[in-house]
C-alpha cells in the first residue's frame, strides 16, 4: 500500500518537472537571502564584540551561513535534475543517483528545521555574555589612557546613544563605578579628598553620570551631576524625573535588538523551510513516476508517483533489516529473520 | 525638400541599430530607476532636516522635478526596449507603427523638457542652500528653550538630535551657544544671586552662560565631558579652553548640513546629466529606426536599403507643410493636395 499515491499522465509529468525546476531557481535565491542573513547577524555580532567580552558565540550565524550555501548547491543540482527530466536520455544518467540524494535532501531540511529553532533559542547565552561584557566595558570606561582599552570610553558612549539606554540595568550602575579617571581629578580639592577618604577602597565614586546617558526628549537641559540630590536643582525630584535620562538598561536594549533580529531570521528561515520540503515532496513524486514508466517503448503512458512505497511501519521495518544487513554481511538468513522478528515484538 | 541628416541604412546596419537601441534603452531604465532612487532619498532626508531649512527655500523642487524626470526617463526606456525588440520581429511590428510617432515626440518635449529643467535646478537651487540653512538654524537654536511653546516644543529634541547624529556643534562653532538663551526661564532659580546678575546684565534679559548643550559633547574625547564655564581657564583642571576641540565636537552644523545636502545635489544632477545623454542617444536612435522602416513601408525584413532622417525636410519647409495640411483641413479644395503627397515621393526617387 504505497503513501499517498498519484496518478500521473505525461502532462502532468512535464508540468511537475517544470514547477519544479522553477521552484528550484527560487530556492537557490532563498538560500542566498539566508547567506545574507546569516552573514548580517555575524557583522552586527562582531561590531559589538567589545561589549560582549570578545566572547559571543557564533553558532547562529555560522550556521546560517553554512546553510545558505549548501541550500544554494543543493538546489541548483536538483534543477539541472528536473530540466533533465524530461529528457529520457539524459534521466538515466541520474537515476542511480536519485535516491540517495532525496536522502540527503530529507536530512537537509531537518537540519535546517533544527537551525530555524536554534534562532529561537539561543537568547539566553547572550543575554550573560551581555551582562558580563557590559560590566568590564564600564569598568574600564575610565582607562582612556590604557592602551588595549583606550577605545572603551568612546565606545560605550556611541553605545548609549545609539540604542538609548544607560548603564547594565540602569542608570544607577554608574554610581557604583569610577568613571572618572585620576588623571582628571583636582587632589588638591578638599571635596575630592573627602569623597576618596570615605570610600573603602579610595575610588571616586560620585551619582552622576556620563554624557551619553542623556535623553533629548527632556524639556529641561540635562542633569548629569548629583542626581539623587533635589536641593542641588531647582525644580527637581529624582524620583518623579523620568525624562531627564534613558531609563532602559543597555543589556535590555542589546538583548531586545538581537532577539528581534534573531525571531525575524528564525521565522524567514521557517517559511524558506517550508519551501523546501514542498520541492523534496514534488522531487519525490517526480522520481517515482518517472521510474513507474515501466515501458520505455511508451514514454507517453500514465504512471503512478508515491511518497513512500509501501506504508510508514513497513518502510521503517524494511530500513531497519537493511541496516542490519549492511552491519553483518555474511550472517545465515535463519539468523536475519529472528533480528527482524525481535523489533516487531518490541 | 532636403531630408535633414539621412543616413543610408541597409539590413544588417539596421539589425546593429536595433540591438545597440536595445542595450541603450536598458541603461537608459537603469538610470531612470536610479534617479528615482536618489531623489527618493534626498525627499526622505530633506524631511527630516525640514526645520533647519528657512520656510521659503526652495530646495525641495528639485527631488520632486528630478523625480518626474527620472519615471518619465524609465518609461522612455521601456518604450525603447519594446520598440527595438520589436523591430527585429516582422509579426510584432506592425502594432508599434502608429504608436512611436506620438511617443517621440512626447519623449522628446515631455522627457527632455522635464530633465532639462531638473538639471538647471540642480545647478541653480544648492546656492540658495546657504541663506535658508543660516535662517533655519538661528530660528531652531533660539527656540532650543521653548519645550513648552506650542508649536516649538520639538525644537530642542531636534536639535540635539542633528548635533549628535551629524557630530556637530552650534551653527559655526560651540560659541554660538554663549550668545543664546538655551536653558528655559522655567527651570532658573529666581533666588538665585549668580542667576539675577546675569539676566540683569544683559540689555535683552537674556540668561546666557558659556556653556553648551550636551550634545555638543564628542565621545571621542579622552576625559568626561565639560559643558559649563568654557572660557574661565580656572574652573576646570588641567583643561586648556583655546583648545577644546576634542572635548566637544568642532565642526558647525551649518558647514555640516550643507557639505552633506550639496553633496546629495551635486550627485542628483550628474545622474541627470547622464540620463539626459542617453535619452537623447535612445531617441534618435529609435526615430532613426522608425523613419528607416517607413521607408521600407513597414516590411522589417525588407532586403533594400533605405534612409532614416531626422526630419523629412528643413524647418521652414516643415511649416509650409503643416500650414498648408492645416488649410486643407478648413477649406477641402483639390489643388492644395497634391503638395502634401509630392514630398515623399520625391525622397523615395532620392533614395
Amino acid at each position: 500500500m504505497a503513501l499517498l499515491k498519484v496518478k500521473f499522465d505525461q502532462k502532468k509529468r512535464v508540468k511537475l518537472a517544470q514547477g519544479l525546476w522553477l521552484m528550484n531557481w527560487f530556492s537557490v535565491l532563498a538560500g542566498i537571502i539566508i547567506f545574507s542573513l546569516g552573514l548580517f547577524l555575524k557583522i552586527e555580532l562582531r561590531k559589538r564584540s567589545d561589549v560582549m567580552n570578545n566572547s559571543e558565540s557564533h553558532f547562529v550565524p555560522n550556521s546560517l551561513i553554512g546553510m545558505g550555501v549548501l541550500s544554494c548547491v543543493f538546489n541548483s543540482l536538483a534543477g539541472k535534475i528536473c530540466y533533465d527530466a524530461l529528457d529520457p536520455a539524459k534521466y538515466a544518467r541520474w537515476k542511480p543517483w536519485l535516491k540517495p540524494y532525496l536522502a540527503i535532501c530529507v536530512l537537509f531540511n531537518i537540519v535546517l528545521f533544527l537551525v530555524a529553532l536554534c534562532c529561537f533559542l539561543l537568547r539566553g547565552s547572550l543575554e550573560n555574555t551581555l551582562g558580563q561584557g557590559l560590566k568590564n566595558g564600564m569598568k574600564y570606561y575610565r582607562d582612556t589612557d590604557t592602551p588595549g582599552r583606550c577605545f572603551m570610553k568612546k565606545t560605550i558612549d556611541m553605545l548609549q546613544i545609539e540604542f538609548k539606554c544607560c548603564g547594565n540595568n540602569g542608570f544607577r550602575d554608574w554610581f557604583e563605578i569610577q568613571w572618572i579617571s585620576n588623571r582628571y581629578l583636582d587632589f588638591s580639592s578638599k571635596e575630592v579628598k573627602d569623597r576618596i577618604k570615605s570610600n573603602v577602597d579610595g575610588r571616586y565614586l560620585v551619582d552622576g553620570v556620563p554624557f551619553s546617558c542623556c535623553n533629548p526628549s527632556s524639556p529641561r537641559p540635562c542633569i548629569q551631576y548629583q542626581i539623587t540630590n533635589n536641593s542641588a536643582h531647582y525644580s527637581y525630584d529624582h524620583q518623579t524625573e523620568e525624562l531627564n535620562l534613558w531609563v532602559r538598561g543597555c543589556r535590555a536594549a542589546l538583548l531586545s535588538y538581537y532577539s528581534s533580529l534573531m525571531n525575524s531570521m528564525g521565522v524567514v528561515t521557517l517559511l524558506i523551510w517550508l519551501f523546501e520540503v514542498t520541492i523534496t515532496i514534488g522531487l519525490r513524486y517526480l522520481q517515482t513516476s518517472l521510474d513507474c514508466v515501466s515501458n520505455p517503448e511508451e514514454p507517453e503512458s500514465e504512471s503512478e508517483g508515491w511518497l513512500l512505497e509501501k506504508s510508514v511501519p513497513e518502510t521503517w521495518k524494511a530500513f531497519l533489516e537493511s541496516v542490519k544487513k549492511l552491519g553483518k554481511g555474511n550472517q545465515v538468513e535463519a539468523e536475519g529473520a529472528d533480528a527482524g522478528q525481535a523489533p516487531e515484538a518490541g | 525638400m532636403a531630408p535633414v541628416l539621412p543616413l543610408v541604412l541597409p539590413l544588417q546596419p539596421r539589425i546593429r541599430l536595433a540591438q545597440g537601441l536595445w542595450l541603450l534603452s536598458w541603461l537608459l531604465v537603469l538610470a531612470g530607476g536610479l534617479i528615482l532612487l536618489c531623489s527618493g532619498h534626498l525627499l526622505v532626508q530633506l524631511r527630516h532636516l525640514g526645520t533647519f531649512l528657512a520656510p521659503s527655500c526652495q530646495f525641495p523642487a528639485l527631488p520632486q522635478a528630478a523625480l518626474v524626470a527620472g519615471a518619465v526617463a524609465l518609461g522612455t526606456g521601456l518604450v525603447g526596449v519594446g520598440a527595438s525588440r520589436a523591430s527585429l520581429n516582422a509579426a510584432l511590428y506592425p502594432p508599434w507603427r502608429g504608436v512611436l510617432g506620438p511617443m517621440l515626440v512626447a519623449g522628446t518635449a515631455g522627457g527632455g523638457g522635464l530633465l532639462v529643467i531638473a538639471l538647471g535646478l540642480a545647478l541653480a537651487l544648492p546656492g540658495s542652500l546657504d541663506e535658508a540653512l543660516e535662517e533655519g538654524l538661528g530660528t531652531a537654536l533660539a527656540h532650543y528653550k521653548d519645550t513648552e511653546v506650542p508649536g516649538h516644543c520639538q525644537a530642542k529634541r531636534l536639535v540635539d538630535e542633528l548635533q549628535l547624529r551629524y557630530q556637530c556643534c552650534g551653527r559655526h562653532g560651540y560659541k554660538d551657544w554663549f550668545g543664546v538663551q538655551w536653558v528655559s526661564s522655567r527651570y532658573l532659580d529666581p533666588s538665585d544671586q549668580d542667576v539675577v546678575d546675569r539676566i540683569q546684565s544683559n540689555v535683552e534679559g537674556l540668561y546666557l552662560t558659556d556653556g553648551v548643550p550636551f550634545s555638543c559633547c564628542n565621545p571621542h574625547s579622552p576625559r568626561p565631558c565639560l559643558q559649563n564655564r568654557l572660557s574661565d581657564s580656572y574652573a576646570h583642571p588641567l583643561f586648556d579652553p583655546r583648545q577644546p576641540n576634542q572635548n566637544l565636537w568642532a565642526q558647525g552644523c551649518h558647514e555640516v548640513l550643507l557639505e552633506h545636502l550639496q553633496d546629495l545635489a551635486g550627485t542628483l544632477g550628474s545622474m541627470l546629466a547622464v540620463t539626459f545623454l542617453l535619452q537623447a542617444l535612445v531617441l534618435l536612435g529609435l526615430r532613426y529606426l522608425q523613419t528607416a522602416l517607413e521607408g521600407l513601408g513597414g516590411v522589417i525584413d525588407g532586403e533594400g536599403e533605405t534612409q532614416g532622417y531626422l526630419f523629412p525636410g528643413g524647418l521652414k519647409d516643415m511649416l509650409k507643410t503643416a500650414w498648408l495640411q492645416g488649410g486643407v483641413a478648413c477649406r477641402p479644395a483639390p489643388e492644395e493636395a497634391p503638395p502634401g503627397e509630392a514630398p515623399p515621393k520625391e525622397d523615395l526617387s532620392e533614395a
